[in-house]
């Protein structure tokens, strides 16, 4: 509906609650995949914004368990997004 | 005839495909942790058929063939916008023409561009460090992302069974044939199984006392914020560099950087090595310098699974009547993987391959010593 349609839970890549609930329909019934699928948490916040509120969605949609879908997904370097530029400078080759 | 899949990887999922299209009705797959959380969805999602052995490049042909097939019907984001192998030396453009006179000799186009068509295909290049490049246009790269769990919601709504944490420990042996395979949360028959399960087959069929020579030697690619097209290209690859540097952009925007920075096999994929990023940006910053102002978002590891000639092992394991295996793609499963289903699916119910070459790429060539040569194992 409307309120589906205007309400954003992954703010990098604009990914509404309306998307969401689309492809646990659809038949995504594995957190990583409705992820990957729909690029939740794959912009400069990495998923500190989003991760948790899609996977508190997910779990309520599918009944699964909130700690096990969580547990999937791994923290990866850098923490905040860093400009190339400061990895061109100096070192081996 | 009941059919049990090891591993819900692209190469599992894809095996399951084309059984399914033959007819095989009951198939379960099963994998040790989600669907696609191995190589399938870590890598660079690019896809050619210039390799350097007939097997390699004949399979590849027809898995383009197939990828292109995949975009029309399923409607899904492949793109056939070729590979572009850089030289910065002026002796590699001979190399380049050698690579070429075999590609060709295959029917795969690859042709010598010089700077100017360069500049036009890439127009973020910089062009005055290269000498010229060897370019692949029926090569490309496609949504993965998009294309993986398409090919997973129609393997499951044609009816198979796809279930994820079931890790196989061993399998079962009774007169000649596998009769279950044993997981923590209990055991599953079948008729016929299938192991796709990458670097973990060594494990299940080691259960058995089959030895598969895989080693998993981890890759490093790191991942930038989303940007308008800045890399035209499926991929570019950086030949003059030690470890190939290699980029793409996916549909997404984000740009992926790699290299093969060497490592050493069997290095758990949590370990991330402190150079890496230094080692992959440098030379594809000289190549692109518009990458020096855009960030760094993720740093990620994952394996290629590495047979001794860097070629996948495909079909029977004897002597088990009712065994197959697909695994040790050597960085190359996820572009060969719609082969890798006919393929399989064929031996399966056929009793043969069905593509001439894939009967050099069986399990027993380690024993008989008929290895396969592949020279150029990027991307």
């Amino acid at each position: 509906m409307d309120r589906e349609k205007v309400t954003i839970i992954c703010r990098c890549n604009d990914v509404t609650l309306e998307d969401i609930l689309k492809a646990i329909e659809s038949g995504i019934d594995d957190f990583e995949l409705l992820r990957k699928k729909l690029k939740i948490g794959f912009g400069p916040c990495q998923g500190r914004g989003c991760l948790v509120i899609a996977a508190r969605l997910f779990a309520r949609k599918t009944g699964r368990n909130l700690g096990e879908i969580i547990s999937n997904y791994t923290f990866r370097p850098p923490l905040v997004p860093i400009p190339v530029k400061y990895f061109t400078r100096g070192g081996e080759k | 005839m009941k059919v049990l899949i090891i591993g819900a990887g692209v190469s599992g999922l894809f095996i399951a495909y084309e059984l399914l299209k033959r007819g095989v009705g009951e198939i379960t797959i099963v994998d040790a942790k989600t669907p696609g959380s191995g190589a399938s969805l870590r890598n660079v999602a690019c896809f050619r058929s210039s390799f350097t052995s007939p097997e390699h490049v004949i399979l590849m042909k027809e898995s383009i063939k197939k990828w292109l097939e995949i975009r029309d019907s399923w409607g899904v984001g492949i793109h056939q916008n070729g590979y572009i192998w850089v030289a910065r030396k002026n002796e590699t453009i001979d190399v380049f023409k050698k690579l070429s006179q075999f590609h060709n000799s295959y029917g795969v186009p690859t042709r010598i561009i010089g700077k100017d068509e360069l500049k036009e295909k890439e127009p973020y290049m910089n062009i005055d460090i290269v000498e010229g490049a060897l370019y692949d246009p029926t090569a490309g790269k496609m949504n993965l992302m998009e294309v993986f769990t398409e090919l997973y919601l129609r393997v499951k709504k044609m009816g198979a069974k796809i279930i994820p944490y079931t890790p196989i420990e061993k399998l079962v042996v009774s007169g000649g044939r596998v009769k279950s395979a044993i997981s923590p949360r209990g055991q599953l028959d079948a008729d016929v199984f299938i192991v796709a399960a990458a670097e973990g087959s060594k494990k299940i069929l080691e259960s058995i006392g089959v030895d598969v020579p895989i080693e998993p030697v981890p890759r490093h690619p790191i991942v930038t914020e989303a940007y308008s097209e800045i890399i035209k290209a499926g991929l570019v690859i950086d030949w003059d560099t030690p470890g190939s540097p290699h980029i793409t952009q996916t549909s997404h925007g984000s740009i992926i950087l790699a290299r093969d920075v060497k490592d050493e096999p069997w290095i758990p994929l949590n370990s991330q090595r402190f150079d890496a990023i230094y080692k992959i940006v440098k030379p594809l910053s000289e190549l692109y310098p518009a990458l020096r102002y855009i960030n760094i978002t993720r740093y990620w590891m994952g394996y290629y699974d590495m047979t001794p000639d860097h070629h996948p092992i495909y079909g029977p394991v004897h002597p088990f009547e009712n065994l197959y295996i697909a695994a040790g793609f050597s960085g190359h499963g996820l572009m060969m993987a719609p082969m890798t289903g006919v393929v399989i699916a064929n031996w399966v119910v056929d009793g043969k391959p069905g593509i001439e070459v894939a009967e050099n790429l069986t399990l027993e060539r380690f024993k008989t010593g008929k290895l396969v040569k592949e020279l150029a194992v990027i991307g």
